[in-house]
């Protein structure tokens, strides 16, 4: 008999049960970018139901930025309904993460976890859950809105950050594509412009540029007294590497000079790591457009699968392994494309989920 | 045990003419979930997949021999149970 591996991540199994009352949508295991897709497929289908929807955590291990990312889709979907979503015993550490982010002004938390919430945003105990998400590179919604909480969770954790940036290289060109907000977008398009500043030259030279006191800076001469002027004094811009290679950099700007202490600098290295997951993995770069397209494409497929898994889950009571099993032999015995049919299924419910997930493009968190 | 599940999927994968980086692509889009150093290590029978995992490994392989006009050479969990056990017992 084939066994199970024991030592892969993001292991993740949703369930729906559908009571007289509410739609209750279980989530047991982690949620990560791999898995995301999965728990957006159920939240898709437990709204279809038009009842109250609860999402339970109780047994969730681990959920990442793409996963929070996924329960504001659900959160906005039935707010555009006058109604609420219901988070049921997230974590203490959720907990945090769905005030640090503003997400409880959406929700409805219900038996959130008892305990000291303070310690659960230290390095250490972000570190160990954060380190957990592994993701793929590509222009893709849940990656952007991942990036948009990442960001926000990095101002608000870091200590002395007023905000926060993710710079990329797009095209031959720097571009920022997730910032805490405007004015940090444009504290960034300067140094664009300028073609100097530590976020660019981190970003080409693949190395850490802290800026402690910019009163003492003289590295950028025209950069500087720019940020100066917009009442920034410190800046920490760290590389994002991808096959080795630099590709970006994460920006900590802060209005305090020498803001940023060692147990800081510590924390922006684990959202470098963090960030550096997000959007480069399993050894493949970012910056080649046709890759990034590529991968666009995969994750528009893989989502659809996960839909037509979750309509599937819904009308058959099975679960997401034998709904899979299910699109899997059709495809075998009929020879057409596992994904066509897959966009069948997801395509005969009444609202597409592709059109939920361009519709929330513009997050509160997506400064572009 | 493993090793003879996945013996023969590199060689698939090379007859399919797809990289390593081309499965791992294939494999991703049909809601694969490892890496792709996994992937490879699944490959070389290092690594033991889950028979969830094998099957979307199998079922990549498959679509791509489709569309070269074959029919789904590449044997799924399902088919392969009974001859694993069979190669289990002494």
């Amino acid at each position: 008999m084939v066994t199970r591996g024991d030592d892969r991540l993001g292991q993740l199994e949703v369930t729906i049960s559908f009571g007289e009352d509410e739609v209750v949508v279980g989530v047991n295991g982690e949620v990560d970018l791999a898995t995301a897709a999965d728990l957006g497929a159920a939240l898709t289908a437990a709204l279809e139901r038009g009842s109250p929807a609860v999402v339970d955590l109780t047994a969730t291990r681990f959920m990442g930025v793409a996963g929070l990312r996924v329960l504001e889709i659900g959160a906005e979907q039935l707010a555009a309904r006058g109604r609420r979503l219901t988070i049921r015993s997230p974590s203490v550490l959720v907990s945090r993460m769905l005030d640090i982010t503003g997400l409880v002004d959406i929700l409805n938390v219900e038996g959130a976890g008892e305990g000291p919430t303070a310690a659960s945003t230290s390095a250490g105990g972000l570190n160990g859950h954060l380190r957990k998400v592994s993701a793929i590179p590509a222009d893709d919604d849940v990656v952007d809105g991942a990036l948009g909480l990442l960001v926000a969770l990095a101002r608000a954790t870091v200590g002395g950050a007023d905000g926060v940036s993710v710079s990329m290289r797009r095209r031959g060109h720097l571009t920022s594509v997730a910032a805490t907000d405007q004015a940090i977008l444009e504290l960034d398009a300067l140094q664009y412009a300028n073609a100097e500043g530590p976020c660019v030259d981190a970003a080409i030279e693949g190395r850490r540029f802290h800026a402690e006191a910019l009163d003492h800076e003289n590295r950028w001469p025209a950069f500087t007294p720019q940020a100066r002027a917009r009442g920034i004094n410190a800046i920490l811009s760290s590389p994002l590497v991808a096959e080795d290679r630099p590709v970006g950099s994460l920006n900590i700007y802060s209005r305090t000079a020498s803001a940023f202490t060692v147990k800081d600098q510590e924390l922006a290295s684990m959202f470098v790591t963090e960030t550096s997951r997000l959007l480069g993995h399993a050894g493949v770069g970012v910056t080649d457009d046709q890759l990034s397209e590529r991968l666009t494409r995969a994750l528009q497929t893989r989502r659809s699968i996960a839909q037509a898994q979750g309509v599937l889950m819904e009308r058959k009571g099975i679960g997401p392994d034998e709904a899979y099993t299910l699109l899997r032999r059709f495809s075998r015995e009929t020879n057409q494309p596992l994904s066509e049919r897959a966009a069948d299924i997801a395509g005969s419910t009444r609202r597409l989920p592709s059109s939920v997930v361009h519709e929330q493009k513009e997050g509160p968190w997506l400064a572009s | 045990m493993a090793r003879q599940l996945s013996d023969g999927l590199d060689r698939a994968r090379r007859d399919a003419g797809l990289s390593h980086g081309e499965l791992w692509m294939r494999y991703f889009e049909l809601g694969g979930m490892s890496t792709a150093l996994q992937l490879e290590a699944f490959l070389y029978g290092a690594l033991r997949p889950t028979a969830n995992d094998y099957d979307v490994v199998a079922h990549a392989l498959n679509e791509r021999f489709v569309e070269l006009g074959g029919n789904h050479p590449v044997a799924y969990s399902e088919d392969e149970i009974d001859a694993l056990e069979e190669e289990a017992t002494p």
